[in-house]
């Protein structure tokens, strides 16, 4: 069962459309990655899912139905424009917080301290929010949108004000959720972390969807024949089955023959007697297939 | 239910437990006590205890009929020293052994008439003295009831009373008027204090983003009436504080000024108080945090805030109108109209004896602005949560197709 229908939805304020004719489904045990351009209509969305917004046409189904008060304890938000009070302690804040999504106290008590700890916000809770940095506020403001174990997660740019090192741990707490069957939608720009952690995207453009799909899919669906190499030694010219052979940074790609398959390729260079310590299928970055299609939707709407 | 109350309790331990609330809380009371300790230092200066001085050529008073009264702080017994002849006693004056002296003629008995010599004036009470020495003197009247004659002597005591007995009003009961004028101010400062911590948190809810997380925990309308209940709870803490410390001194300061002493309310007055005020109080709260809500920033809400609240005080501007007229068509009129309707109430209640059914028309009028507002409230604040940096007018609260 999907924990949200997206069924033709649109959205338009006053000359602008929002949000065109957009289905999407979103599944529990994964993270989906709402993608697009600036004012692509993704916040609107995200916003229609929340029921902050009504479409102006279509359907959306979350947890099984339409939107209702008692649903919103189960879900966790955290908008790109983070928000939490300022001028309280930040213990106070995040306590306050977790009773709006009706947690009892003893509870959310217990369960902030876990989370605190992990994050490593345990020393600062007593200290007012306008003291923290801005990493440790975007933590804390993480803290806000898991703490009552919600069924449906979104987060907008979850990432941004975050160093290595706390970016690995909320990665690996998005990951946990999602192993426990939580539905995360996640939106943001940077699309390494896509790569690593979304198990299927919707990258959208104008308000209309461009590509839906698992991000497997997707590469493939833009992946050349090309391989890329990177030899012991330099390459010979001439290898059976491969038509180009381009030199690159330290590294090859090699351009196939109509009729050659990858894997007869690395039979070849074995056997030819070539050392090799790297051997991939070029499939294009994320980055690279988002520019593109975003161009390419571009021209076709100024031609 | 549970989220207004637990939203409630959040706004008022916020504010409750500031510093800020404390220094309001205390501003009023420290005010009011260092201007009656400057009062009484003033008083106690002023009064000249000095002996007053009489020539009697009527030969009415009596010194040894005299009956003194305790001596107060504010009333201290003065000793009066008769004179044989206003040389004596003008020479007393000049020496500083007299502050004054009353001359009474022998044509007293028939005219009543009595000159008072002074350098300075005696101070009010002093002069009183005298005249209750005077009247236990006079027998105007012969073979009269030395009990009716001085009842006669201490002049008539006016007492107006309903017709069906239900309230009665006389000029010892300067409380009925002072309370309803001294409850309009307290309302007033109550409002303004709480209702700007109210404006206050929700612009600051608005500017800080948090809004968008809150609004995704609750709906609209309980985020505004757990706000707003809060707020109310915060005014009202105000208020109890304040009127236990007004109780307070009075209980103190009836030990020292008599007319304190015959203080009490009737329970009207409490019934009329929770159905006007209560209800008012939580219309112009709801009114000011939906102004919080269409806003952008703190200082355009203040600008607001004042008009507001300075249509409020209206009746208070025009209160020589209700003096001569409390039942008139202004009065009336300016007592159902909601925004002025507290204070135009109270102010007749000051002057006059409201009929029943308007006080139950003001209170209904009330209530129903008071729900009315905060349906307002909720609306302009899931219209104005989502509209950053540009401001919501009042008509598109009203027209936008929003659904609850």
């Amino acid at each position: 069962m999907a924990i949200i229908t997206a069924h033709n939805i649109s959205k338009r304020f006053g000359e602008t459309q929002a949000v065109d004719q957009l289905s999407f489904e979103v599944q529990p045990g994964e993270i989906f990655g709402l993608l697009g351009p600036n004012g692509a209509g993704k916040t609107t969305s995200i916003r229609m899912i929340l029921d902050i917004f009504q479409p102006d046409s279509g359907e959306i189904s979350v947890l099984d139905g339409p939107m209702n008060e008692e649903k919103k304890n189960h879900i966790g938000y955290m908008p790109e424009e983070r928000g939490l009070y300022q001028d309280i302690p930040l213990e106070r804040c995040l306590l306050f917080l977790a009773s709006l999504k009706g947690m009892d106290s003893a509870n959310a008590k217990s369960q902030l301290e876990t989370y605190l700890r992990h994050l490593d916000l345990y020393d600062v809770r007593d200290k007012k929010v306008k003291e923290l940095s801005k990493g440790m506020q975007q933590k804390a403001q993480l803290i806000a949108t898991l703490i009552h174990e919600p069924e449906l997660v979104i987060i907008d740019e979850p990432f941004t004000s975050l160093d290595p090192v706390n970016t690995e741990i909320v990665k690996k707490l998005l990951e946990q959720k999602r192993d426990e069957g939580k539905a995360i939608i996640m939106s943001t720009h940077q699309m390494s972390q896509v790569e690593e952690l979304c198990n299927r995207i919707l990258l959208i453009n104008h308000g209309q969807r461009v590509l839906y799909g698992t991000l497997q899919d997707i590469q493939s669906q833009f992946a050349s024949r090309d391989i890329l190499v990177t030899p012991l030694t330099e390459l010979p010219g001439v290898i059976e089955g491969v038509a180009e052979v381009k030199k690159l940074n330290g590294r090859y790609r090699l351009i196939l023959d109509q009729d050659a398959q990858p894997n007869q390729i690395l039979k070849n260079m074995i056997q030819a007697g070539i050392e090799i310590t790297q051997f991939e299928i070029a499939t294009p970055p994320l980055n690279q297939i988002f520019i593109e299609v975003v161009r390419q939707q571009e021209r076709a709407q100024n031609g | 239910m549970d989220k207004i109350w637990r939203i409630t309790k959040y706004e008022y331990t916020r504010h409750v437990f500031q510093k800020r609330f404390l220094f309001s809380l205390l501003s009023l009371p420290i005010l009011i006590l260092v201007m009656f300790a400057v009062s009484i230092l003033v008083a106690f200066v002023s009064i000249d205890k000095t002996p007053l001085g009489y020539v009697d050529r009527s030969g009415v008073l009596d010194l040894a009929a005299r009956e003194v009264k305790d001596s107060t702080l504010f009333n201290p017994v003065i000793e009066f020293i008769p004179y044989q002849s206003t040389e004596g006693a003008e020479t007393a004056l000049n020496n500083g052994q007299i502050q004054a002296y009353y001359l009474l003629p022998e044509t007293y008995p028939q005219n009543l008439d009595v000159q008072l010599v002074f350098i300075e004036e005696p101070a009010y009470e002093i002069q009183a003295q005298f005249s209750d020495f005077v009247a236990q003197n006079l027998s105007l009247f012969d073979n009269l009831d030395p009990q009716v004659e001085r009842r006669l002597a201490e002049g008539s005591q006016l007492k107006i009373t309903a017709l069906d007995g239900s309230r009665e009003t006389s000029q010892d009961q300067w409380y009925t008027i002072l309370t309803p004028l001294i409850a309009g101010i307290l309302f007033f400062f109550v409002v303004i204090t709480s209702g700007g911590y109210l404006l206050q948190a929700v612009v600051e809810e608005k500017e800080n983003r948090t809004m968008e997380i809150v609004i995704t925990s609750v709906s609209p309308g309980q985020l505004m009436t757990g706000k707003i209940i809060g707020d109310i709870g915060v005014g009202l803490t105000q208020l109890l504080i304040w009127i236990l410390f007004g109780w307070g001194s009075l209980m103190i300061g009836a030990k020292y000024l008599p007319a304190l002493q015959d203080f009490s309310l009737p329970p009207e007055y409490l019934i009329v108080f929770l159905g006007i005020l209560i209800p008012a109080f939580i219309m112009i709260s709801a009114v000011l945090a939906a102004i919080g809500a269409t806003v952008t920033e703190l200082r355009e809400a203040q600008q607001f805030q004042s008009l507001v609240i300075l249509p409020v005080m209206i009746p208070y501007y025009i209160v020589s109108t209700f003096m001569a007229n409390p039942n008139g068509t202004l009065a009336t009129i300016l007592s159902f109209v909601p925004i002025t309707a507290p204070i135009a109430m109270l102010l007749r209640m000051s002057f006059t004896i409201v009929p029943t059914w308007q006080v139950i028309l003001t209170s209904m009028i009330l209530i129903l602005s008071a729900i009315f507002a905060i349906w307002f409230a909720g609306r302009a604040f899931r219209l104005g949560m989502l509209q950053y940096g540009k401001r919501l007018t009042i008509k598109e609260v009203f027209r936008k197709q929003v659904q609850q």
